[in-house]
């Protein structure tokens, strides 16, 4: 049951032929060049690439929030349409609403959905206890650190029940102990659910530690230039990022991702 | 994991005299003993020119039991209110949606702004003498004034809070499967609504000040008409409490648009500044 091959009838969500030109006054930025990447259903597909590659614009793409110039994004085979709650974001700067307290953000999809009132209740409660957010539904975002408005951002996400999350650098703002402790929130929170998510980051550390397979793009344009399986049976996930990053197996991968990376940066 | 501010558990009970409480009533009592000094001390100003503040309170209990001019000092007062109340009330009730229109709709903001700009210059008090031509010495002309004066801050406070909203908030939303309705009324609003009451603060004030102005050259009721009467009389007290009523109704019409704003705003506590 074990499938090696990425494209074909089992992806959950197809990237093809994506390319991306913006238009500027300074001119077209060739943002993305013919862009494919076939998630699967379950898995957990890691990002990386030289800053400015055009990571985000490929998620914004995938998420229905930008069009692209070129190619297509398929969801179980059928064009995936607008944004929605079947691909839902989270953000770098957390984006939560402010106005709104913890519960209510995490409650927002499902009102707009329509989903009734004691359904709703029900649903963010279990969001809030699993995401270790209970003792704070009642807070305002700007009362909250930036570790915990990050987790309400997930829950936020979470709770509609996307059929795949997507993840732009969601750690990229928190300080280096903060990140540490979500990383191993989203291990946990991707073994015990087996989301299909894709994860954009700048660190190939958490790139191997939280992936199923590394995709490393180019500089811009961005290109796929490379895709990496981590292996299954490793396991690192089950560990906590210090153990696992003291792995063998694991400074290996790190360092030739490191390695096509580093070419990428120096080409530009 | 980092320290977080616990959520507010209660209600914050009042807080003892703050130190800037304290220094502004220090402050006020110290005019309030210059300008006594200057009356008491002879050979400074002549009470003619400046009755002392015993004057004053004496005139205010006189104004405020007798008629003067048409009215009490009330009926001056609850007749400018009305004109005031009138004025702002159409002008945000027009001027807010405007500016979430121009701010949400871009196109729209070509064909508005150039008109919108060239009817800003005119000074409200221009629009005196048109405005009694249309409506006589009425309510209208006063509140026409009170919403010419005020409208302009409405509008453009409104269109800039809207379109300083982040637009990843707008992105979430939509992620969330949110359509424009529920991203204006959920997202924008809320977020957009301390520049907004920033907007209707600056309104309420351009209207106090214009209403009074418009006052003194037309009607018969009013704060600015009972100044007017006052240097008709030549009676100093009279204006002075006239004008002292009309400082201070201004000044208590923010505090309560300031509470409001905090009553309805509990997630945003620190008030924007508003640019005058
Ligand atoms: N809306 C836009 N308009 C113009 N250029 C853009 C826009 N969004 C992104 N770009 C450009 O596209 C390139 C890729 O950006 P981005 O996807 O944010 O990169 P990354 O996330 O990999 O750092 C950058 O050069 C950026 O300046
Ligand atoms: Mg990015």
């Amino acid at each position: 049951m074990t499938t090696t091959k990425a494209h074909g009838p089992t992806a959950k969500m197809d990237i093809r032929g994506v390319s991306k030109t913006f238009d500027t006054r300074a001119g077209a930025v060739h943002a993305l060049d013919r862009c494919d990447l076939a998630i699967r259903e379950g898995e957990f597909v890691v990002v990386v690439g030289p800053s400015g590659c055009g990571k985000s614009t490929l998620m914004m793409i995938a998420a229905g929030l930008e069009a692209p110039s070129t190619g297509q994004i398929l969801v179980d085979g059928k064009p995936a349409g607008p944004a929605g709650p079947q691909r839902t974001v989270v953000f770098q700067r957390f984006a939560l609403f402010p106005s709104e307290t913890v519960a209510q953000n995490i409650a927002f999809g499902l009102r707009v959905a329509g989903v009734d009132r004691a359904e709703r209740a029900r649903r963010v409660t279990e969001q809030l206890e699993f995401m270790r957010l209970s003792q704070f539904r009642d807070a305002y975002p700007h009362e909250l650190s930036g570790g915990m408005q990050q987790r309400v951002a997930i829950a936020r996400a979470l709770v509609v029940r996307p059929e795949i999350l997507l993840m732009d650098e969601p750690f990229g703002a928190l300080d280096a102990q903060t990140r540490t402790v979500l990383q191993e929130e989203v291990a946990r929170l991707s073994r015990e659910m087996n989301y299909t998510v894709m994860f954009i980051t700048h660190s190939v550390e958490e790139a191997v530690y939280l992936g199923d397979r590394v995709v490393v793009m180019s500089s811009r344009p961005g290109r796929i230039k490379k895709e990496i399986a981590i292996p299954r049976d490793a396991g690192w996930r089950r560990l906590d990022i210090e153990e696992a990053s003291s792995e063998p197996g694991f400074i290996e991968l790190k360092r030739e991702i490191w390695a096509l990376i580093r070419t990428e940066i120096v080409r530009q | 994991m980092t320290t977080i501010a616990a959520p507010m558990a209660s209600r914050p009970r009042r807080a003892p005299l703050s130190p800037p409480l304290v220094y502004g009533a220090a402050a006020i009592a110290f005019l309030l003993v210059l300008w006594f000094a200057a009356t008491a001390i002879p050979g400074v100003v002549s009470n003619k020119v400046l009755p002392s503040p015993f004057d004053v309170v004496e005139r205010f209990a006189t104004l405020a039991a007798d008629t003067f001019s048409g009215s009490t000092l009330f009926g001056h007062a609850a007749a400018s209110l009305t004109r005031w109340l009138i004025g702002v009330t159409v002008a945000v009730g027009l001027g807010v949606p405007l500016g979430v229109l121009l701010a949400w709709l871009p196109p729209l903001r070509p064909a508005v702004t150039p008109v919108f700009e060239l009817f800003r210059y005119i000074p409200p008090f221009a629009w005196v003498p048109i405005a009694v031509l249309w409506y006589g010495a009425s309510t209208t002309t006063q509140a026409m004034i009170v919403f010419i004066a005020a409208f302009p801050a409405c509008v453009i406070n409104t269109q800039l809070g809207v379109a300083q909203v982040d637009s990843i908030l707008l992105r979430a939303a939509k992620t969330l499967g949110a359509g424009a309705a529920t991203t204006l009324s959920r997202v924008v609003l809320p977020v957009a609504a301390p520049a907004i009451f920033t907007g209707i603060r600056i309104a309420f004030s351009n209207g106090w000040m214009a209403l009074v102005g418009a006052e003194l050259v037309v009607g018969k009721q009013g704060l600015g008409f009972l100044i007017s009467q006052g240097q008709i009389n030549d009676s100093v007290s009279t204006i002075l409490v006239g004008m002292i009523t009309i400082g201070a109704l201004g000044a208590l019409i923010d505090v309560v648009l300031q509470r409001v704003q905090r009553l309805l705003l509990p997630w945003k506590s620190a008030t924007t500044r508003p640019v005058a």
